[in-house]
């Protein structure tokens, strides 16, 4: 099976089976925003705002080019923005605007 | 995907510049860094979240590491009691011990035996006992661990260096969202002098994931 079928068949994180190369056996220490962007997780899930099952199919229905693309973390990160504008929480311009003016101020 | 676009993914997420400590503030955060400042800022400011709770939860992530599976492993190999408290209840079990449960899992431990070796996978994400075994390894949130594990899991267990004998089972049990597995592993021979401390110290992080077993210690090998 080559064709796009693929696509449909499977989600982008449904490769139970699928078979691949040899296991490289990485150890990787967070990087400090990773740590926080996993405690954030975590509070939004206290919170009931995102749970862990609509992280997980957030971070799917990111689709099979951003998934390859992208790290763990920032798959996380682009779910959660995703899910709050769902939600109405947050809106796409809102986190434009805070992100222009986070790069601006530089430093963390 | 192939492991070249996994790799190159991580090439290109250690290439940007982040510092590795909350002091070093000079470099410049990328892309997805941006994003996290402001999401967590912007849900701060709505009196959603607090700083405080996001603080909290580092340090809590921080306490926990294999060290507290292995005391559970530890109990569970001198005092059957335990061990079948801990087979009924795993979360129950774990929080006799003082071990909190931040997340809404039920935990389920497998038992290793003569004929069993469970091996414990996430194939659709990276789900792990997190609050008794800390954050997971990078290898078990990578394709290849999730891809292989339930159909050739010899074969990755031989990549682990781990060879168990044809007329023992290999049980895999993919994890979920709500569900997460601890393994319990065998005890090794020559321990039966050993404390639970001692004991404690033999246990490993990948024998609780099922990719190793433990070995009887140096000094009661070749005796």
């Amino acid at each position: 099976m080559t064709g796009p079928e693929i696509l449909v068949q499977r989600l982008p994180n449904d490769i139970g089976g699928q078979g691949g190369p040899a296991i490289a056996r990485t150890e990787h220490p967070l990087a400090a925003w990773e740590k926080r962007c996993h405690a954030l997780a975590d509070v939004l899930d206290f919170h009931k705002i995102i749970n862990t099952e609509e992280k997980r199919h957030g971070v799917a229905a990111l689709g099979t080019g951003i998934n390859a693309a992208l790290s763990y973390y920032e798959r996380w990160i682009l779910a959660f923005a995703n899910i709050l504008f769902q939600k109405g929480i947050l809106t796409p311009a809102e986190l434009a605007e805070k992100m222009q003016a986070v790069e601006a101020r530089g430093a963390r | 995907m192939t492991s070249e676009v996994e790799h190159a993914a991580h090439d290109h997420a250690s290439a940007i510049p982040h510092a590795h400590t909350h002091e070093d503030a000079a470099e410049t955060p990328g892309y997805f860094e941006i994003m996290e400042i402001s999401v967590r800022e912007l849900l701060i400011e709505r009196q959603l979240i607090t700083e405080a709770e996001i603080h909290r939860q580092i340090d809590v992530l921080d306490s926990r590491t294999p060290a507290l599976g292995a005391k559970i492993i530890a109990r569970a190999w001198v005092d059957a009691d335990f061990r079948g408290r801990l087979r009924a209840d795993g979360r129950k079990t774990c929080e006799e011990l003082g071990i909190t449960f931040y997340d809404n899992t039920r935990l389920i431990v497998l038992e290793n035996t003569e004929k069993v070796h469970n091996l414990v996978v996430c194939t659709l994400c990276s789900c792990y006992p997190r609050p008794i075994l800390g954050l997971p390894p990078e290898w078990y949130k990578l394709k290849p661990y999730r891809a292989r594990a339930v159909s050739e899991p010899r074969k990755v267990l031989a990549e682990f260096g781990t060879i168990i004998p044809d007329d023992v089972e290999v049980r895999v049990t993919d994890s979920t969202s709500i569900l997460r597995f601890l393994v319990l592993p065998r005890r090794p021979p020559g321990t039966d002098h050993y404390t639970e401390e001692q004991l404690a110290g033999l246990v490993t992080r990948d024998a609780m994931i099922g990719v190793a077993t433990i070995a009887a210690p140096i000094s009661e090998q070749n005796p």
